[in-house]
């Protein structure tokens, strides 16, 4: 288990040299503690120390780069099982299948739509991350060739997947140079491939059927100088997979095996339903997942997902108070009581942006509580609304002095009207009827 | 309960429908639950049901589903057949949308569609009735004495509104749909006050309600997550199956306004990854409207 601040700081030098880039040492345990700094930055630590120390306060799943500039992908560095412990903090990249058997143009037209996918979602830019090329043409020289094809990695990140050493020794001569994942060291071919992969500064997926016989090969891999590393659990199933990810996340949490500490790599392909598996990537602890090309709305879907996922459920997406205006509002448009927790929010104006109904959207700050749950807890009360009114200053805004209020909050409608002065509607529970309570209930 | 080992169980068994021997007409029973660990993991042995959601006045459905469906829609017994020979699913879930209409007092239709979907049917029945106090009384006393006897999965009984499903269940032997608002505690309160109301333990299923992907789906899917965690570690008040209806996915802006060529498919993918991932978050049943997400959600469950 990790080691409090406290009993980091006993270890420590204690001289406050500042050194490792902080003020104390009491700071750098404090860094140490949560994963975020390495011991290697104290040079007066001895070497028992920081033996000792390395092994509890580096991340449990190492941090590992793939690709150079911007849009390398950074992996791992995952701290909890489940999201709600804390958070997860690098979503999984995901890399789309190309074969070097492929004409030209197939290739062309993956990569090219790797490099376009963007979807905007609350902010976000949500993209794919790069392209997996597989040796299946038996040459080495068709491997290569397909790797400059695919940019060589200077634009986006590659994935080499062969089982030849001679095909990735030519494929890394044109990628060497930019962090391509290397897939992947087997029990029988690690020493050639963790040689080319420590030669490259490459990182290297080593696969095997069992989390025993996977400890067993990064333990050499790390040995022999390859320190970034992901580990390929070889599945047969969606269910394999979730069992074996879930028993290798948990190794590596509660450090009882070093070396299951790295990122899970996923093939998707291999496991026949292809959304599944990339679905169950994304919850179930893969850093990699490398897909075969799929649709523009699995694409869509899988990258929103992932994006849920990754959201740190310590900061629950709260909506900014104030007042919104929906289809275009006038003075004659209804305006609507709401409360800024954000799935309420966006259930809501996808509902009234469908209806074109146009409606001014006042939203009180709940602290990110949902209606009910705010109204059980006081956290919604007829002064706040009271308050906002006044505040947003929507009385300038519309003829009317009628505000309708959510379904649950009907409990507080009287308060409402006599700490507003404004006329009080109850509108429905479900943001699904608010068109048609609008269409029928909305007459100035 | 099982009977064999009824101490190892950290999910309750749970029956739904009964077959003639066990007092109704369906073909089949299933139970869910009587899981052991993690959803998927080991020796993980739930039961995952697809559920066909179908409604009875299709005004307010998502139109790529009355597209896809056609004359469907308007006729749900022949609906709810279609769900289970031609879509595959493993149950159906009739939403009574007639009574959100105003002033809804056509009670006799609940029990005569209840009726006709129940004899169009082989497999057991979800019954989705009204959310007004006005008439809840009413319509479920109607659809749970229609189909006393058949172990009705009933909903949706939450915090402040659960004494009139409640009531039905008990009378005609049927079971409840418990939903909270995304909470752990919301969740375990109302399962103590369906049981103090009389409600067996076994005859509760947690809706944790799920919204959608891309709109807040990700606070559904660790609720379902903790509240599974909740009943391995031992919380007897959390140790129902949940069931998942992420019912707005098909509402979402993403899917509206798709271009008319791709709607299907991209209602389909953002069905299939919600109700995926729900049932990987812990879920037994998962509730869909397109039919070619059942299709595919099948597909995956019987690999
Ligand atoms: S470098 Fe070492 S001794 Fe110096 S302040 Fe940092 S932790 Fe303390």
């Amino acid at each position: 288990m990790a080691m409090k601040a406290l009993d980091i700081y006993k270890h420590l030098p204690k001289t406050n040299c500042k050194k490792c880039g902080y003020p104390t040492c009491l700071a750098f345990a404090m860094k140490l503690a949560t994963g975020k700094a390495d011991v290697e930055a104290c040079p007066d630590l001895d070497p028992g120390a920081k033996a000792l120390l390395g092994g509890v306060t580096r991340p449990p799943v190492r941090a590992v780069t793939i690709g150079a500039g911007e849009r390398s992908v950074t992996i791992g560095e995952e701290f909890v099982l489940f999201r709600h412990e804390k958070t997860f903090y690098h979503p999984p990249g995901i890399m789309v299948e190309v074969s070097d058997t492929w004409t030209e143009v197939e290739v062309r037209s993956v990569v090219d739509e790797v490099r376009e996918t963007v979807v905007h979602r609350v902010g976000q830019d949500l993209v794919l991350n790069g392209v997996a090329v597989r040796n299946e043409s038996g040459s080495a020289d068709r491997f290569a060739e397909t790797v400059r094809l695919a940019g060589g990695g200077s634009s986006l990140p590659l994935v080499l997947i062969s089982d030849d050493p001679t095909a990735f020794e030519a494929a890394l001569a044109i990628a060497g140079q930019y962090r391509p994942l290397i897939h992947a060291a087997t029990a029988d071919n690690w020493e050639p491939l963790a040689a080319l992969a420590k030669q490259y500064g490459s990182p290297l997926v080593v696969r095997a059927g069992t989390p025993a016989d996977l400890a067993a090969i990064t333990a050499k891999c790390a040995e022999a100088g390859v320190a970034d590393l992901l580990i390929d659990p070889a599945p047969g199933s969606l269910q394999g997979y979730i069992t074996v990810a879930t028993e290798i996340r948990r190794s590596a949490i509660e450090r009882t095996e070093p070396a299951l500490g790295y990122p899970i790599y996923l093939d998707a392909g291999a496991l026949g339903e292809t959304d599944a598996a990339v679905a169950t990537g994304i919850l179930k602890y893969a850093g990699i997942i490398v897909t075969p090309r799929f649709s523009r709305a699995s694409r869509e879907a899988a990258l929103t997902l992932r994006q849920n996922i990754y959201t740190d459920p310590q900061h629950p997406i709260q909506v900014t108070p104030g007042v919104y205006p929906i289809n275009n509002p006038e003075r004659d448009a209804p305006v609507l009581l709401t409360v800024n927790f954000s799935l309420t929010y966006f259930t809501i104006v996808g509902y009234l942006e469908a209806s074109r109904m146009p409606c001014h959207l006042l939203i009180v700050d709940t602290e990110g509580l949902s209606v009910l749950t705010s109204v059980a807890g006081g956290k919604l009360t007829e002064t706040m609304v009271a308050d906002a009114l006044k505040k947003f200053g929507v009385a300038d805004l519309v003829d009317h002095r009628i505000l309708i209020i959510p379904g649950y909050a009907a409990p507080l409608s009287g308060k409402i009207e006599d700490a507003t002065g404004w006329k009080v509607m109850v509108g429905p529970r479900d943001a699904a009827d608010l068109p048609e309570y609008l269409e029928k209930e909305w007459k100035t | 309960m099982s009977e064999n080992s009824p101490d190892k169980l950290a999910i309750r068994e749970v029956r739904l429908g009964a077959t003639r021997a066990e007092g109704g007409t369906r073909e089949v029973s299933y139970v869910i639950g009587g899981d052991r660990g993690l959803p998927f993991c080991g020796n993980d042995a739930g039961r995952r049901l697809v559920a066909l959601e179908i409604c009875d006045d299709p005004a307010i459905w998502p139109p790529v589903v009355r597209n896809y469906v056609g004359d469907l829609v308007n006729n749900p017994e022949d609906w709810a057949q279609a769900a289970e020979r031609r879509y595959g699913a493993d149950l159906v879930r009739l939403n009574f949308t007639s009574t959100k209409k105003r002033g809804f007092n056509a009670f006799a239709d609940i029990a005569s569609t209840t009726e006709r979907v129940l004899e169009a049917t082989t497999r057991p029945l979800i019954i989705e009735g009204s959310n007004d106090p006005q008439v809840d009384s009413e319509v479920f006393r109607r659809c749970g004495e229609a189909g006393e006897g058949e172990r009705l999965l009933l909903g949706t009984a939450e915090a402040d509104r659960y004494r009139s499903v409640a009531a039905a269940a008990l009378a005609y032997g049927h079971l409840v749909i418990a939903q909270s608002p995304i909470d752990v505690n919301l969740a375990k309160q109302l399962n103590i006050l369906l049981r103090e109301t009389g409600v067996p333990e076994d005859r509760i299923v947690i809706d944790p309600y799920t919204g959608a992907l891309g709109y807040g789906f990700e606070y559904s899917y660790s609720v379902m997550e903790r509240i599974r965690l909740a009943a391995i570690a031992g919380d007897d008040d959390l140790a129902m199956p949940m069931i998942s209806a992420p019912t707005d996915t098909l509402s979402i802006r993403e899917v509206r306004e798709a271009a008319p060529e791709e709607q299907d498919a991209m209602a389909v993918a953002w069905e299939f990854y919600t109700a995926y991932s729900a049932f990987v978050a812990g879920a037994s049943v998962v509730c869909v409207r397109h039919p070619l997400t059942v299709e595919r959600l099948k597909k995956v469950l019987e690999a």
